[in-house]
């Protein structure tokens, strides 16, 4: 009882305590709180919004869980956006050119995506393992390289396809592209299965599996796993290459279920939010969901705001100070319990109180 | 106005599921170098943190020139003319002497001339010859150190706390510290010394306190008492004895190490240079050494933890040099790392998570490639019975748990699977006294079921007590054995340092 | 992207004292016949089409409206309000509405997007204008194609518009701009102007639209002085944005041009060409001016003097005609008077005179304005 209040008191809180500072932020501006509060509910309800919100939330649950498998390990993969950006655009490419069986053209386009982010997030994964290069360094680098190569590949004279003033890549056949649910109310993509599959690997993953444990001593304390057996190169790079190759779907559900091709107005950032949403929700899969939806919820009203004339900005300081709150909030309840759970176990113990004293065998 | 310079009453500190001090009360007269011993663990340094403003006493007072203080933080401490001297300095390496002392204490006469002559003057006292303009970074140990008694002197201190200050000394500035500190308490300072070294002690203190598992064991007169009494005081002579008695040491050969060499990282003396060795089943194999001598490494590069340059490691006669540490834990070794914090633990993770670390790979606990949970709990009740494991379930944090119980927690794990080794570092080490006896007891068990056991300890009665051999090793290499049922914590001792090669 | 290379360097400077006096005589009208065959930097008598007959009057495309009864929503770009640049020139077209049509203030609404945020949000942002009956609504900028293709279906009976896009729906009017045709004015009023025969271009990101820039301004130059070299770099690759708003970077971009010998430098790169007009100025001196060629809107009144100074003439798109008419139009209840590509010919491009950078060159400009007006020049949209 008190582990599950333990585990939802802290982002209760930081949510309340960023609703109010966003509040008074609302009110500073000369807005009103609640009907910027009316409006961010009332939204959900409108057009295609709710499910606009799940279909956002999966992508940024499956960058959430790509950060996660580094933050496991203390490895800050930033590269996460350089990732899953190239490998959209290689996968979009891929799927344009080929025309496979359906289900068989959607596979390989997955493949393709995953592989081309686990062999970008390996150039990292190498230079840390190998080389002691920072990955935090590495990765940031790799971003703007990722960026000019996006831009070359998708040039009208590489693979790019002038569409008015967009370039885009040949569009993806309807073989290729994954079939979504249709709402009535917006269509749901299918990656959104992908993305709870995923997340239920990734719990069984970590709590279940031998390297799941690696990963979580060799976080916890680099020096026990080391002592324990565990190769730490040998994590840092399946860790950075499995984050990577989770990265490379992050693009996926929008290629696949909506755009069918990677363009150049296809978005950016969601690297960035994958970080921030994996923070918010402990690295834990059910966390980050809750993590993942919230953030499209917020980033969805941002839209309803603007259009009654609350600056979006409010957003982003709601956003930014979640993220702050729930990690102070655990930190402290953290510490607050480690030490309880250390008062009780000596009181527990100093109930017997001769037996310290006590000699064995 | 009284004699005593400080005077610590009743001073209790507690930290969960320890007693760091228990009851201290210290009385230092002014103008004496007052010692402290005590063994590592024993609460030594808790108690110069209380008195340096560091921590703060769960229960009990600190009376300073007779007036009762209360230290919130290390700023109260200096007002109250107490500093204190870290056994690791604090000194920026690339700023000057006169920068270095000067830093944070600005307020006190500025930056310039007046400040300039006060240094002076008290690098005089202290005999620092190096000029306040040099850079601290082409200092060597020495004149670092007395760049930080001048430190705390710049800031008033009538009393200073020297913790451990000779363990980074070599003999012949050891000598120049002491003659300075006669010097200095003849000026009327107080010092409040920090050592297990028992000569040492022995040569410059007025008086000697021992302190044993956080409590006050006693004082001594440094005239009248002998490095085993003092000993004896600081390890309990009333102590069950660790000693092993009948043999059951066996002609087969479990752990063989020959012509083992390792390199420093970067450059300089090796770590390790020509180490054999050889433990077999039924024996215990003790290392004896100073700390920082190699027997770090030699244990790590026997785990796997650190490559070996040169040599070959088998174990019951196949070659190991190369294979990983979790190889090695597979083949049949367990391993009791020295600092159990940081090697042998993951503090947060419940007491089963703990008990898969080294097994992962491993039944009960795991099953190709896959965590079997219920296993792991069940097998971590099983050590909890089995090793007396003080906890109120295996689903609490290993954090929760006392030093003591951690660590029989850790011996529990490394004995499962059948090991055929076990290296067994400072295994007592920081643990109170009930689990002490418990872990010789363990080991004394497993010995004579046949395992063969490496023992580092800096614990030499342990160390006599429980080994079938003992080897000395010094600057990386064994210089010396020595038979445990006939040699002496002394001879031991002088064989550790190099003065006396005549051990064996 | 450069496309000179540092080996031309040396011939450059080798060769300034030739070239300044050359150009020294082409100050004035320009010499008939490209006499200076020995020169460096030959230049082309401009068209002799001349004289005015050709210029086009800044008429209106239609007599005014009254739009009192009209909702307007303006769903901008990345940037939004404030950007210097079209999403001003769109909203200064909403201001002159309300001016004079008779538009009611409150019955506008206006929503911005964010950076690299997904297709949904587009969608959403028009759907919500939609839906409370804003009619017109106008969608500024080329990212909103898709989303928009999506929204009209979804409400035919509402008016919208799309700038710098084309979508083929009845309810949607796409404005687009031949900015090659400006571009090429502009660069034709560098390449008088140079004395080092070298001028620059600055594109924000390199994206069609910023190419069709590029483009004009390049083939202007030639058109006037076939040696004339053209330096060209973008701020950011296709696909990254930032290039549009990042005047650090177009500090550094610009200065590298002006080192390397270019005297006349043209942006079309946003918000970043603040950064290239403080390179100018900083670089300009009373015996070596260097000149700067804005974007959009006349930078000459929107950037703060004295680093205005530096801005020769701006190359004019006109959002703010083109949202001006639609609306207009809608008031009217006719969309079809509107152009299909707001050119020369209907003052949708052109250049600014403000502050007389370019005074001297009015009449050789206007030939070349009249001769792409009446087909005797095309201007290519592509480099």
């Amino acid at each position: 009882m008190s582990r599950i209040r333990s585990a939802l008191l802290p982002p209760a809180l930081a949510i309340l305590f960023a609703a109010a500072l966003c509040a008074v932020a609302l009110v500073i501006s000369g807005a009103s709180p609640l009907t910027a509060l009316g409006v961010m509910i009332g939204q959900v309800g409108q057009g295609t919004t709710a499910v606009d919100i799940v279909n956002s939330a999966a992508i940024y649950y499956i960058v959430a869980l790509a950060a996660a498998i580094g933050f496991q390990m203390k490895l800050f993969n930033i590269g996460i956006e350089g990732q899953y950006r190239l490998a959209a655009c290689v996968a979009a490419i891929v799927g344009g050119l080929i025309v496979l069986p359906p289900v068989l053209h959607t596979l390989v386009i997955i493949v393709v995506a995953v592989l081309v982010g686990a062999v970008w997030a390996g150039i990292p994964a190498l230079l840390k393992a190998y080389r002691g290069v920072s990955e935090v360094i590495s990765t940031i680098m790799l971003n703007a390289v990722s960026l000019g190569a996006i831009a070359f590949l998708i040039r009208p004279d590489s693979f790019g396809v002038l569409q008015g003033n967009n370039i885009s890549t040949k569009p993806i056949e309807p073989s290729g592209q994954f079939p979504g649910l249709d709402t009535g109310a917006g269509t749901i993509f299918g990656m959104v299965v992908v993305a709870v599959l995923l997340g239920v690997g990734y719990w069984f993953l970590l709590n279940r599996t031998r390297f799941g444990f690696e990963l979580r001593a060799s976080g916890e304390s680099a020096t026990a796993a080391t002592a324990g057996g565990v190769n730490a190169k040998r994590m840092v790079i399946i860790a950075l290459v499995l984050s990577g190759a989770v990265a490379g779907l992050a693009g996926l559900p929008e290629v696949l279920g909506r755009d069918f091709a990677y363009t150049l107005t296809s978005p950016q950032g969601y690297g960035f939010t994958g970080l921030a949403v994996a923070l918010l929700g402990r690295n834990h899969p059910a966390g980050i969901a809750f993590g993942a939806l919230l953030w499209a919820f917020l980033d969805k009203s941002a839209i309803a705001l603007d259009n009654i004339g609350v600056p979006r900005d409010i957003v982003l300081i709601m956003q930014g100070s979640v993220v702050l709150s729930v990690v102070v909030a655990y930190e402290v309840v953290r510490r607050y319990e480690l030490a309880a759970e250390q008062r009780r176990v000596a009181a527990q113990l100093r109930g017997a109180p001769a037996a310290d004293k006590e000699v064995v065998g | 106005m009284t004699d005593y310079a400080v005077e610590l009453t009743g001073i209790t500190k507690r930290f969960p599921g320890v007693v760091a001090n228990s009851d201290i009360h210290l009385a230092v007269r002014r103008g004496e170098v007052h010692a402290l011993c005590g063994e590592n663990g024993a609460g030594k340094s808790t108690l110069m943190k209380i008195l340096y403003g560091i921590q703060q006493p769960d229960e009990g007072t600190i009376a300073v020139d007779g007036a009762q203080v209360r230290f919130r933080s290390p700023a109260d401490a200096i007002r109250a003319g107490i500093g204190m001297v870290h056994q690791h300095f604090m000194l920026a390496d690339n700023l000057t002497v006169a920068e270095n002392i000067l830093l944070g204490a600005e307020a006190q006469l500025g930056i310039g001339a007046k400040a300039k002559a006060r240094i002076t003057e008290l690098a005089r006292t202290v005999g620092l010859n190096a000029r306040p303009d040099m850079l601290v970074e082409r200092l060597g140990v020495a004149d670092r150190q007395r760049v930080e008694i001048v430190k705390v002197l710049y800031r008033g201190a009538r009393t200073i706390i020297l913790d451990e200050p000779t363990a980074v000394l070599v003999p012949q500035e050891v000598d120049d510290l002491f003659a300075t500190l006669r010097g200095m308490r003849a000026e009327g300072f107080t010092f409040l010394f920090i050592s297990h070294k028992l000569d040492e002690v022995r040569a410059i203190a007025d008086t000697i306190t021992v302190i044993r598992r956080g409590a006050c064991v006693g004082s001594a007169d440094p005239g009248a008492v002998t490095s085993r009494q003092l000993a004896e005081m600081m390890v309990g002579s009333e102590l069950p004895s660790p000693e092993t008695r009948d043999s059951t040491v066996t002609d087969r050969e479990v752990l063989r190490v020959t012509g083992l060499q390792l390199a420093a990282d970067e450059g300089g003396r090796s770590l390790l240079a020509d180490v054999d060795l050889v433990v077999h089943a039924g024996e215990v194999l003790g290392i004896a050494g100073v700390e920082g001598n190699g027997q770090t490494e030699l244990v790590e590069t026997i785990m796997g933890m650190r490559r070996a340059t040169d040599g070959t490691i088998t174990l019951s006669g196949t070659d190991i040099t190369r294979a990983g540490t979790l190889a090695r834990r597979e083949a049949g070794i367990g391993y009791v790392p020295e600092d159990r914090t940081r090697y042998g633990l993951l503090a947060t993770q419940p007491l089963w998570a703990n008990r898969i670390l080294g097994h992962q790979s491993r039944p009960p606990v795991a099953r190709g490639g896959l965590i079997d949970r219920e296993a792991a709990r069940r097998d971590t009740r099983r050590i909890v019975e089995e090793f007396d494991v003080r906890t109120p379930g295996v689903d609490v944090a290993a954090a929760a748990l006392s030093g003591g119980n951690q660590q029989k927690l850790i011996v529990g794990r490394e004995l499962s699977g059948d090991p055929v080794l076990l290296i067994a570092s400072h295994p007592t080490r920081g643990v109170d006294v009930g689990a002490q006896a418990g872990i010789w007891e363990v080991l004394r068990r497993a010995r004579a079921d046949g395992l063969a056991v490496l023992l580092i300890s800096a614990d030499l009665d342990e160390l006599i007590g429980l080994s079938d051999t003992i080897k000395v090793m010094l600057r990386g290499r064994l210089v010396a054995a020595a038979d445990p049922a006939t040699v002496t914590p002394e001879e031991l001792g002088a064989a550790m340092t190099g003065a006396d090669g005549a051990a064996a | 992207m450069r496309h000179r290379r540092g080996m031309a360097f040396a011939a450059a400077v080798l060769s300034s004292a030739l070239v300044l006096a050359g150009c020294a005589r082409d100050t004035g009208t320009p010499a008939a016949g490209g006499d200076a065959a020995g020169t460096e930097c030959a230049r082309n008598a401009a068209p002799a089409a001349a004289g005015g007959a050709a210029a086009p009057s800044a008429a209106p495309i239609a007599p005014n409206a009254d739009a009192s009864a009209l909702r307007v929503g303006l769903a901008f770009d990345v940037g939004g309000r404030g950007d210097q640049s079209f999403n001003d020139s769109a909203y200064a077209g909403l201001e002159r509405a309300v001016a004079e049509l008779g538009l009611v203030q409150d019955n506008t609404r206006e929503v911005a997007a964010a950076t690299g945020e997904s297709e949904d949000a587009r969608v959403s942002r028009l759907r919500q204008l939609a839906t409370e009956g804003f009619s017109p609504v106008v969608a500024v900028g080329f990212a909103y194609s898709e989303s928009l293709t999506t929204v009209a279906a979804e409400f035919p009976d509402t008016q919208f518009a799309i700038v710098d896009s084309v979508v083929d729906l009845p309810n949607v009017t796409s404005l687009t701009f031949a900015a090659e045709q400006g571009s090429f004015l502009v660069g034709a009023a560098a390449a008088m102007r140079t004395t080092s025969c070298q001028i620059g271009f600055v594109g924000g990101v390199e994206v069609p639209l910023i190419q069709a820039f590029e483009a004009g301004f390049v083939q202007g130059a030639k058109a006037v002085a076939p040696d004339v070299e053209v330096d060209v770099d973008y701020i950011s690759p296709a696909g990254d944005f930032s290039g549009f708003n990042d005047p650090a970077r177009g500090t550094e971009v610009a200065r590298g041009q002006l080192d390397s010998g270019a005297d006349v430098v043209y942006h079309a790169a946003g918000g970043s060409g603040q950064g290239v007009f403080e390179a100018v100025a900083a670089a300009t001196t009373a015996e070596a001016p260097k000149y700067a060629i804005g974007v959009d809107s006349d930078q000459f009144n929107t950037v703060a003097a004295p680093t205005n100074e530096v801005i020769m003439t701006s190359m004019l798109k006109r959002v703010d005609v083109a949202v001006f008419n639609f609306i207009n139009a809608v008031a009217a209840g006719d969309t079809s008077v509107l152009p299909q590509t707001f050119d020369l010919s209907v003052d949708g491009v052109g250049y600014s005179t403000t502050g007389g950078g370019v005074d001297d060159l009015v009449a050789d400009l206007d030939a070349y304005k009249a001769a792409i007006i009446n087909g005797d020049i095309t201007v290519s949209s592509t480099p």
